[in-house]
């Protein structure tokens, strides 16, 4: 070869060279720009680490359950994916962000008919970060009344089921639109929240479900009514003390309406009132809960005869849980929790007088959880538990047109609960 | 009579109620691990804080002006400190100081005083500023 011919093959490689490289420069950059604003700001695990104090993010996440249930006394066994979150939340600034929490219940919803299922907005709301101690939040949220109503994920309770007294006494979860104003103190480990709400709406509480019913969960609260809800946290050792309260009026309707049935509408007009207290304790592995709650609906008489409802005007509810970690010695990141917690709650402690109320033993419960959760990691967790019921009597005065093959209702029942839960 | 004798109860009541709450709140006070927050001025990226800072205690909060969120200081062996940003890993909310660590009251993620997970949803640890140690004073770097 001669020298012209080298330099010149030389040159058709260094040609081919620099095009593979254009070519690849060119195949990076439009893939960067086949990815939209929103995905350019979505943070991978890696992007994430480099992140720092960034002033714009998004972030997915999310968490989710599934448990097998066997009830002994219907010998009947369900399966079911619970619940799927999606969190999308958005950081427009360091001062302003935006937090959300789509959930499917029960995976499906098909041509209307729900059969348990359901879709909705569990949290959307907008954070104003006043300075690093202060906060509001306004939309759709979770307020803080109870343990479980603001800390929901699965990885962050024991039992595959929620405590049922943070189901039916505090409805959780319990969301409703409104404003609220998040603090803690330098001088001392308190913590302090307080919000204005939407109120409840009578018209919809049922019999055996407490006030769940009466919940808007963003979608067309009545606004005439409306409630105020606050709570203080505080940390002492491995202590942590909490108690939070709620005022909310129950009728939403125009003065007309509601002076044509005799009753107060307004703000607080026909009021709940919810007081709660709880500490948690942790240490060395061990860990405890205890939780007391109570309901008094002063006007439930008023309701039931206004309505045709049954609600009581007070109601209860209590747990004490201890748990410990069998692996917490082993300083590793996994945790094997067994755990044991009673329960006691009443959903008609105190019923309206002069005929305006039934009184349902079956709403009086006790329930005795034993079992345990497996963390091989902090977001994952399989579960097992067994739950030991036992209520009231039943009243035969609530049992209208029973079917020919019902059974003689059974004051005790014991479940098998099976589970896994998720959270990233 | 009654009304009058009612009236003393109630009084003395709210009285002893206030006595209570203005003994609880100094003995709260008292028993709290309360931790020294430190307000500090920005300086170019980084933000300066005096090593004698440090003398009533290991753990400082620095609270940078402008800023959002705090970073936690800790004073470790040999000499050596770590800022941990207090900005919870999973959904960027701000962190409360807690007599284990650090916790977010969003989601209820739980850091230990090293910034490392112990309760989810979050994933990652706490981000960790560099430090350097100058002539009696510490400088926290905000920027990789």
């Amino acid at each position: 070869m001669t020298d012209s011919g080298f330099f010149c093959t030389m040159k058709y490689q260094l040609a081919s060279v620099f095009f593979i490289f254009q070519v690849f420069t060119y195949i990076q950059t439009e893939a960067q720009a086949f990815r939209t604003g929103a995905q350019q700001l979505i943070l991978s695990n890696e992007d994430s680490l480099h992140a720092g104090t960034n002033s714009q993010k998004t972030v997915i996440s999310g968490y989710g359950s599934a448990f097998y249930q066997r009830n002994f006394n219907q010998e009947q066994s369900t399966l079911t994916l619970e619940r799927a979150v999606l969190f999308v939340g958005h950081q427009f600034s360091q001062k302003i962000s935006f937090f959300s929490e789509l959930e499917i219940e029960n995976a499906k919803v098909e041509g209307g008919t729900s059969n348990g299922a359901e879709i909705s907005m569990e949290q959307a709301f907008l954070k104003f970060n006043l300075n690093p101690k202060q906060y509001l939040v306004a939309g759709l949220f979770t307020p803080r009344i109870g343990i479980l109503n603001e800390n929901h994920l699965p990885v962050n309770f024991n039992g595959v089921e929620r405590p049922l007294v943070e189901q039916l006494i505090i409805p959780a979860t319990w969301r409703e639109l409104g404003v609220g104003f998040y603090g803690s103190m330098d001088q001392l480990p308190l913590n302090y929240s307080v919000a204005v709400l939407n109120g409840l709406n009578a018209q919809n509480f049922e019999h055996g479900n407490g006030i769940a019913g009466g919940r808007a969960e963003g979608n067309l609260a009545t606004a005439n009514n409306l409630a105020i809800t606050a709570a203080v946290q505080y940390a002492w050792k491995d202590f942590k003390f909490q108690i939070s309260g709620y005022n909310g009026g129950t009728i939403g309707l125009s003065p007309r309406g509601s002076d044509s049935l005799g009753l107060n509408s307004g703000a607080l007009g026909t009021p709940i009132y919810l007081g709660e207290a709880d500490l948690q304790f942790n240490r060395d592995g061990f860990s405890a809960k205890a939780l007391g709650v109570y309901i008094s609906y002063p006007d439930a008489g008023k309701i039931n005869n206004r309505f045709g409802k049954n609600i009581a005007n007070g109601m209860y509810g209590a747990y004490a849980e201890l748990a410990y970690d069998w692996l917490h010695k082993k300083n590793a990141q996994a945790q094997f929790i067994s755990f044991g917690r009673l329960e006691m709650l009443d959903m008609n402690a105190s019923i309206p007088g002069k005929g305006d109320a039934l009184y349902d033993g079956t709403e009086k419960q006790t329930h005795l959880v034993l079992g345990f959760g497996y963390l091989p990691l902090p977001n994952v967790v399989i579960k097992a538990d067994v739950r030991l019921l036992h209520t009231g009597p039943q009243n035969p005065d609530l049992v209208i047109n029973p079917p020919p093959n019902q059974l003689p209702y059974r004051q005790s029942n014991q479940f098998l609960n099976i589970g896994i839960g998720y959270s990233f | 009579m009654n009304t009058e004798r009612r009236k003393f109860i109630k009084s003395s009541c709210n009285f002893c109620l206030m006595a209570a709450g203005g003994f609880l709140l100094s003995e709260l006070s008292a028993c709290s691990p309360a931790v020294k927050v430190l307000k500090v001025p920005v300086s170019g990226n980084t933000v300066t804080i005096p090593l004698n800072a440090f003398a009533s205690g290991p753990q400082l909060i620095v609270r940078p002006s402008g800023w959002y969120y705090d970073i936690a200081v800790r004073k470790k062996e040999k000499n050596t400190y770590e800022a941990l940003f207090l900005q919870c890993t999973h959904q960027q909310n701000q962190l409360v100081v807690d007599p284990h660590g650090y916790k977010c009251n969003l989601h209820g993620s739980q850091f230990d005083e090293d910034g490392k997970v112990v309760k989810g949803p979050a994933g990652r640890p706490l981000k960790r500023f560099n430090t350097t140690i100058g002539p009696d004073q510490l400088i926290i770097q905000l920027k990789d």
